[in-house]
């Protein structure tokens, strides 16, 4: 017999089925934090496609951090819906969030590495948290430590790094479980240009890979370098999406 | 689960806060010791009822002016008694036979005691000696009987203290077992701020509630099974010095009933496992209810 009542399963299924090369789409999103009355993101509209790269600028208190929140599910919206990889996060149970985000990578301004930790140890922490058999972590990390550049530097504690080096660490740990979205929230905000530069070039590899990126910045030179797609928000409203957009400064 | 990275995570874990974990286990201990001794106590208090109480009779005196008619009944009803096992008749003659016996050292005694203060009597056993209190009633005041007697009266004051004090070993067992809890609870609340940046990232992975829990579950599991191992220490070293030393008189003339080694391997499994899910449930409701992890 067939209950009325769609299953959470029919949902999921459902859901799945509905764009397949649509990795990311908020409609209509907002999200009011409990303390406060402004809206920290208002009726936001994005869609993000597989294998895009994707700036998200504006300035501090914009809502960028909301948003990877929200696809983290490290909160849900007010109203509006999100999706992530053909998963409606809004019904999304909590015991399903371990495996949403299993499929997504995220680096941060600050590294967030564990300190006592070697670097491979750090990568490999990744993957042994989420239970992945030690065959396969001695497989992969190496492999993952050669494409940041960091293989003769798997031995190091993190504080005998470079900060560039040590983003490199966090990058590894990201993208060593092939994510399907890689979050940069302010990737070289800690780093010179320089350095910068060849962060944004590891991030370009991983994305022609076909992992999509998004990357929340502050850096106008390397978005307009870049010449990628640029999502701005303003006090939580989408005022800007642009393919192959710049940052605009003075504009 | 990767057996491996639990135990380097609890490792670490047990050995950032020493103090914290020395308190766990510490409380846990004493909790645990008290809780043994409670449980040993009431095992020997059982033993020595069982003991003392086997021997216990209930006298019924018979009255000098009974009549055979009153004398049938009484026997009827004796038989039919439920609760008494057997009984034997002593006659007035019997009894101060075994009177002046008994007094054989006092004379005066025996030459102040005209024989027809001794009654004749039935010795009654009892099946449950425990319950004399039930057969001294039926047959106290009925007619031809001069009175009804049980030597369980002293006993029954003894066990009231040992009662007393098992129940006391328990309830300050318990009262200790909520310092435990409270303070496991308080170590992994510490546990959990110190780790955040690791199960911050387990988090962010993707590593599921449980995976990120498990540690500091194992964590607590661990110090109750350390408190219960120093428990059961705590025991044996009471058996050795207390019991064996100090009340070895007691214990040879009988009175008490020796302490087996035995007795405190079978408390052991309990207080283990009283440790283990002490410590666990402290910890997952801490996680629940306190901590986001």
């Amino acid at each position: 017999m067939r209950a009325a009542v769609p299953t959470a399963m029919d949902r999921e299924a459902r859901s799945v089925t509905v764009d397949s090369s649509l990795v990311i789409e908020l409609a209509n999103v907002t999200k009011i934090y409990p303390a406060t009355r402004r809206p920290a993101l208002d009726g936001v509209d994005v869609e993000i496609e597989k294998g895009e790269f994707v700036f998200l600028i504006g300035p501090s208190g914009s809502g960028k951090t909301t948003l990877m929140r929200l696809l983290l599910k490290e909160e849900s919206p007010t109203k509006g819906t999100v999706t992530l990889g053909g998963r409606q996060l809004n019904k999304m149970s909590r015991w399903r969030v371990p495996a949403l985000r299993r499929t997504i990578g995220c680096v941060f301004q600050d590294f967030r590495l564990l300190p006592n930790r070697t670097v491979r140890e750090n990568v490999s922490f990744a993957l042994e948290v989420i239970g992945k058999p030690r065959k396969t972590i001695n497989r992969v990390v190496p492999e993952v430590l050669e494409l940041v550049g960091l293989s003769g530097k798997s031995s190091r504690l993190p504080n005998e790094l470079s900060g560039g080096e040590q983003q490199r660490v966090a990058i590894a740990r990201a993208y060593v479980n092939r994510p399907l979205v890689l979050l940069a929230d302010e990737p070289t905000g800690n780093l010179d240009p320089e350095t910068s530069q060849e962060i944004m070039l590891l991030l370009e590899r991983i994305n022609r890979s076909g992992t999509t990126v998004m990357m929340a910045t502050h850096a106008n030179e390397i978005v307009d370098s870049m010449r990628r797609r640029v999502i701005e928000l303003n006090m939580g409203k989408l005022v800007r999406d642009q393919s192959r957009g710049v940052y605009g400064v003075g504009r | 689960m990767r057996a491996g990275f639990v135990a380097r995570e609890v490792w670490t874990g047990l050995r950032r806060n020493v103090t914290m974990t020395l308190a766990m286990i510490l409380t846990t201990a004493i909790s645990l010791v008290l809780l043994g001794a409670g449980i040993l106590m009431a095992k020997q208090v059982d033993e020595m009822k069982n003991l003392y109480y086997s021997n216990v009779q209930v006298t019924i005196f018979l009255d000098q002016k009974i009549t055979s008619v009153q004398k049938t009944t009484l026997v009827s009803e004796l038989k039919s008694q439920p609760e008494i096992k057997n009984f034997s008749y002593e006659t007035q003659d019997q009894a101060y036979k075994r009177f002046k016996k008994l007094f054989q050292q006092n004379p005066d005694i025996i030459k102040g005691t005209p024989k027809n203060y001794i009654p004749a009597a039935y010795h009654v056993e009892l099946k449950n000696p425990e319950r004399y209190k039930l057969v001294s009633k039926a047959f106290d005041g009925k007619p031809g009987v001069f009175k009804v007697t049980a030597d369980a009266q002293v006993l029954d004051k003894l066990f009231t203290v040992l009662n007393g004090l098992r129940d006391g070993a328990i309830v300050v067992a318990i009262v200790q077992a909520v310092a435990a809890l409270l303070l496991i609870a308080n170590t992994i609340q510490i546990a959990a701020y110190t780790r955040r940046t690791e199960t911050g990232i387990m988090r962010l992975v993707g590593a599921s509630r449980w995976y990120v829990q498990f540690p500091f579950v194992v964590e607590a599991a661990l110090a109750g099974l350390i408190g219960a191992v120093l428990a059961v220490g705590g025991l044996a070293l009471t058996k050795v010095f207390f019991m064996d030393r100090t009340l070895r008189s007691l214990v040879n003339s009988g009175f008490l009933r020796p302490l087996h080694w035995h007795t405190i391997w079978a408390v052991t499994p309990i207080l283990g496992g009283v440790g283990i899910v002490l410590g666990a449930l402290a910890a997952l409701l801490t996680l629940r209810l306190y901590v986001r992890l």
